[in-house]
């Protein structure tokens, strides 16, 4: 009687399931390997679209920034710095200003890698300004 | 004769294990955030970045100067101009949310390259979030 029972539990029909752990563990692992948890940073901005002459008139006392071939030049004078830019920028207390006060606008020319370009408009974004591009395709029109 | 008391071995209950790891399991492809389609980028540095939430858009230009639109490849910044024309053309200047295309460039490209970009997202209506990451000043 004892051997019978025996023989029926042999037999019964079963999903192997010892072996899912070992499956679920290596994609637990993938997972925690693959997962970037860190938030993303940057900044966000609206920038005002419109011809050269157009910007020009409406903003004649935005401080302009130029960007050209490794250098800063700040109202078509001044060579500056990042440090200096930066510093200049401060100075100019754009979050107490109001409407196209806040403008200051960014051109690049020649060779301006996005390193550059990027942190000059967090700068101006970071110190509660607008940010204007001229961009050649505006430059054309 | 001598009967010598049974001592089984004690066992750790393994039967919750696989559910366990499957509740991790589904967490962990929740959150996870896979390298797009694009090729090697090393984004831009600036100090006083802020934490952003990211939008359904995205635009990327690697190192080579390869644009992508939401992982496809486009050809030009025309191109780009014309999708994102197409992706934004319901949304209105009030939901700005809804309009944020998110920007990821190489840090070395050049202006020639991301320019046009930027300028292609910016006529299609687009609110550009610029990803970069925090450098201590």
């Amino acid at each position: 009687m004892r051997r019978k029972f025996k023989m029926r539990q042999l037999t019964q029909d079963a999903v192997p399931t010892t072996s899912l752990a070992d499956m679920m563990f290596l994609l637990l692992i993938f997972f925690i390997m693959t997962t970037t948890l860190a938030k993303t940073t940057g900044f966000i901005t609206d920038v005002p679209m419109g011809t050269k002459g157009a910007q020009q008139s409406s903003s004649e006392k935005s401080p302009s920034v130029v960007l050209h071939d490794g250098k800063i030049t700040v109202n078509d004078d001044q060579d500056m710095t990042m440090q200096q830019l930066r510093n200049y920028i401060t100075g100019l207390h754009l979050d107490r200003k109001q409407g196209d006060a806040k403008v200051v606008i960014i051109s690049a020319e020649g060779v301006v890698p996005y390193q550059m370009y990027y942190e000059t408009l967090a700068m101006v974004q970071n110190a509660s300004g607008v940010v204007a591009i001229v961009s050649d395709e505006v430059e054309k029109k | 004769m001598i009967r010598r008391p049974k001592h089984e071995l004690p066992t750790v209950p393994t039967a919750n294990l696989v559910d366990i790891a499957i509740l991790l399991i589904i967490f962990y492809m929740a959150c996870s955030n896979f390298l797009s389609a694009s090729g090697k980028l090393i984004p831009p540095t600036a100090p006083d970045l802020y934490k952003i939430e990211e939008p359904l858009i995205t635009v990327s230009v690697d190192q080579d100067g390869a644009i992508m639109l939401q992982g496809h490849g486009a050809a030009n910044a025309a191109e780009v101009e014309a999708v994102l024309s197409e992706l934004l053309r319901d949304k209105t200047a009030e939901d700005s949310k809804k309009r944020m295309v998110m920007f990821k460039c190489d840090a070395s490209v050049q202006r020639q390259v991301y320019q046009p970009v930027l300028d292609a997202i910016v006529h299609a209506g687009g609110l550009i979030l610029a990803v970069g990451e925090n450098r201590e000043q």
